[in-house]
């Protein structure tokens, strides 16, 4: 089994094995592939960041001649569509894409400085988690999970979405992420009810409830929440087995309904760094091209069929990784 | 059958059209209309105290139309009773009509972004919101029923298929509620999805507290909002392709620009006292909570950006043209501040204070994002601040509390004053006038 400390970059000598001798076109997703004439590319050839931009290629054996001839220290190609890729101009659509890094997550019970198996697994948590909504409560069926080296993308292709323009796309990682506390005052012919988020089996207080729940869960006593202090992190931490058997009026009174408000508020505040924003409202990002090496933790980026069972630490990490001498 | 007209609600529906159609010209738009007083005066309830009160011509309705808007959001004492011909439904072919002199007046004369515009629709959606409010419960379903058909095919709605009010945030993703993709907007529907997942709770009823007619209701205000818009955009094309504006429709646009000046001076519409927006001395005390965190030194992630797309913008306007978004007029920095010197002076020193306190201060390894503070600010990729660079890049407006909370999360750290704003700059303009009555407060019994 690899381990962390296996993964330090990669050298010169191993980019070029990797991509002569491991690296196969056939690793290119579809979804790339029969785009590839629409798409821009680009590349980081010293570490320093992409800075060769601009690059098309006609069609797969072009990008394949590119690839073992410069072996780069990194490859990238857009999430947008062009007429004229080479000048980025006449876009077409852009895929919808969340960036879930495993460094950034805001909640994680292992207090690594980079990653590591915990972080990147509850990196991978997370992303079920957004899958579910995507698919179930915004009907989008054609996703398509990239491991990325260091967290997991997430690239929606489906033709309703691909011309949705940056505010709707941040409309949509809100709702994904539960950024706000859902209302729980609803009127009724002139009466007003209180219905709490998790008491909604539906819509978007149950994602918020999901991820409230997710976040409660993966607390530590060193977790950060907005205007909450130590010893309210520490009464969540002690009473949130409730919450393994959805217990949540239990849990709620145990913490108090004004602490639980105070909670709410700082657990929405930090679901907005789940995923990189950033990277979703973006129309012309360039995305880390799967079937590529991530030179710097030596790890593969590939797209994964099967996320449930999914382990980077099996399933993309490159030969030369395990015939290093040390 | 309902009793109100269609385009009572949405004046942009083909009985509307043919109102305006009936009416044919622009003429007379600005005579007493004696059918129109007497329309006013016969409303119920009216109250009439002075012939100020009733509108006499098609212009005075269209202006009433905004003023009270403008007074029921903002004004404490707002007299609704001098008002209530709004709500009368034999004014309608009078309103029809003012809402098309109006919606062109503005298109015309401001564009479809212009604040003229946003109050337009604005008014539009609250007075539709009233009308209903004014019908018996069966009139109102039917109405909003009825009106709904006409706009969307009804069963199954995807999500995407309202992208534009997304777009334009007058619908939020989180008010609906979802289900593969789709709308629930049905009863039947609603109880068929969810209720083997609803426990302890009639499923029927949890449909009326969180659907019922609430989100239809909203669905199409929010409809009539962005169909007013769009028609708008569409005027404003249009005449930018004809030779002259009617002078009729230029007088209403000044008229109605009036009113909002004159609202601003009374109750700081958008937020902000025109008088106390003027350029002068930054006052840190009265800096939002995001802006103070990177005045003290972006210590992790996301420090490029909170110095070159946050503060730079926001101290660079909060200094030299804290109006911008009232105004909304295009400047440079040299039309506020020709010789450079409070740029100079007092927003490089502070923006640079910020960076350096950066860890690791940024200017250390990264000089080159000296350039792109230039650039924000108007003066183009130079390393040296020169007004005959200027223009080359256009000055970056400041970010909204939104686009904050995308590109920066870890700063917004609201607190109490942040809750009615939308943007930092204005959370200073507020607070800066706030800060000011307390200080003159304590000042006072000094003086006495």
């Amino acid at each position: 089994m690899i381990k962390i400390p296996d993964l330090k970059p990669a050298s010169r000598e191993e980019r070029r094995q990797y991509y002569r001798e491991e690296w196969d076109v056939k690793n290119i997703p579809d979804f790339i592939k029969k785009s590839i004439d629409k798409r821009e590319f680009g590349f980081d050839h010293f570490g320093k960041g992409p800075n060769d931009r601009y690059k098309v290629f006609r069609n797969t054996d072009y990008l394949k001649r590119f690839l073992k001839a410069k072996t780069p220290f990194a490859a990238y190609c857009s999430v947008a569509f062009y007429e004229k890729p080479r000048r980025r101009d006449g876009w077409l659509k852009s895929e919808l894409v969340f960036d879930v890094d495993a460094k950034d997550i805001p909640i994680r019970t292992c207090g690594c400085d980079s990653v590591c198996e915990i972080c990147l697994n509850e990196a991978r948590e997370i992303v079920c988690g957004l899958l579910d909504t995507l698919k179930g409560d915004l009907g989008l069926k054609d996703i398509h999970v990239v491991y990325s080296g260091r967290g997991y993308h997430l690239r929606v292709q489906d033709e309703d979405v691909t011309k949705l323009d940056s505010d709707v796309r941040s409309q949509v990682v809100k709702y994904l992420v539960g950024a706000d506390v859902p209302q729980n005052e609803y009127g009724s012919e002139g009466t007003t009810y209180n219905l709490e988020h998790f008491t909604i089996p539906f819509g978007y207080p149950q994602v918020f409830t999901e991820r409230v729940k997710y976040a409660i869960l993966h607390l530590t006593k060193d977790s950060k929440l907005d205007n909450v202090n130590e010893k309210l992190i520490k009464d969540l931490i002690k009473h949130r087995e409730h919450l393994e058997n959805n217990e949540w009026g239990m849990f709620k009174n145990q913490i108090g309904p004004i602490r639980y408000k105070k909670v709410l508020k700082g657990i929405a505040s930090l679901n907005m760094s789940l995923v990189d924003a950033k990277v979703s409202i973006d129309l012309k990002r360039i995305l880390r091209l799967p079937s590529s090496l991530h030179s710097i933790v030596s790890m593969k980026c590939t797209e994964v069929k099967d996320i449930e069972n999914f382990d980077p630490f099996r399933d993309a990490v490159p030969k030369f990784v395990y015939e290093r001498d040390d | 059958m309902i009793m109100v007209s269609v385009a009572f609600i949405n004046p942009l529906s083909d009985d509307g059209k043919q109102i305006v159609r009936e009416m044919g010209s622009l003429e007379g738009v600005s005579d007493i209309n004696e059918e129109l007083i007497d329309a006013v005066i016969q409303t119920k309830s009216q109250e009439i105290s002075d012939d100020d009160v009733v509108p006499q011509t098609y212009f005075d309705f269209a202006l009433r139309r905004i003023e009270w808007y403008i007074k029921k959001k903002n004004d404490k004492k707002f007299n609704y009773k001098k008002y209530t011909f709004l709500l009368n439904d034999n004014i309608l072919k009078f309103d029809v009509i003012a809402f098309y002199l109006l919606c062109q007046a503005i298109a015309i004369k401001f564009g479809p972004n212009s604040r003229e515009s946003r109050v337009m629709v604005e008014s539009q959606g609250e007075l539709i919101e009233n009308r209903l409010g004014e019908l018996s419960k069966a009139d109102r379903k039917d109405l909003v029923t009825l009106m709904l058909n006409s706009l969307i095919s009804y069963s199954s709605i995807k999500w995407t298929f309202f992208e534009d009010l997304l777009s334009s945030r007058k619908l939020n993703l989180q008010d609906l509620i979802l289900d593969n993709g789709e709308i629930i907007l049905d009863k039947e529907e609603f109880v068929e999805r969810f209720s083997d997942r609803i426990e302890h709770r009639d499923p029927g009823k949890m449909f009326d507290l969180m659907i019922g007619d609430r989100i239809k209701e909203l669905i199409l205000i929010r409809m009539i909002m962005q169909n007013t818009e769009n028609y708008m955009q569409t005027v404003h094309e249009k005449s930018g392709r004809e030779i002259e504006p009617n002078p009729v429709l230029l007088e209403l646009a000044d008229k109605v620009s009036d009113v909002l000046s004159a609202s601003a001076q009374s109750y700081g519409y958008g937020g902000s006292f025109a008088s106390d927006t003027k350029a002068s001395p930054l006052n840190p005390k009265a800096f939002p909570p995001c802006v103070k965190k990177v005045l003290e030194g972006m210590k992790s992630g996301g420090r490029n950006d909170a110095i070159i797309l946050f503060l730079t913008p926001f101290i660079s306007y909060a200094r030299l043209y804290p109006s911008v978004f009232s105004e909304n007029i295009s400047k440079r920095v040299s039309d506020v501040d020709p010789n450079l010197a409070a740029l100079q002076n007092e927003i490089l020193p502070m923006i640079f204070g910020a960076a350096d306190r950066c860890n690791p201060p940024l200017f250390e390894d990264q000089p080159q994002e000296k350039v792109n503070i230039n650039a924000k600010m108007g003066f183009g990729m130079h390393e040296t601040l020169e007004l005959k660079d200027e223009g080359e890049t256009i000055w970056y407006t400041p970010m909204s509390c939104e686009k904050v909370k995308i590109h920066l999360p870890s700063l917004c750290k609201p607190d109490a004053d942040c809750k009615k704003i939308g943007n930092p700059l204005t959370y200073y303009n507020r607070k800066k006038r706030m800060v000011k009555k307390e200080e003159s407060q304590n000042e006072s019994p000094n003086e006495s």
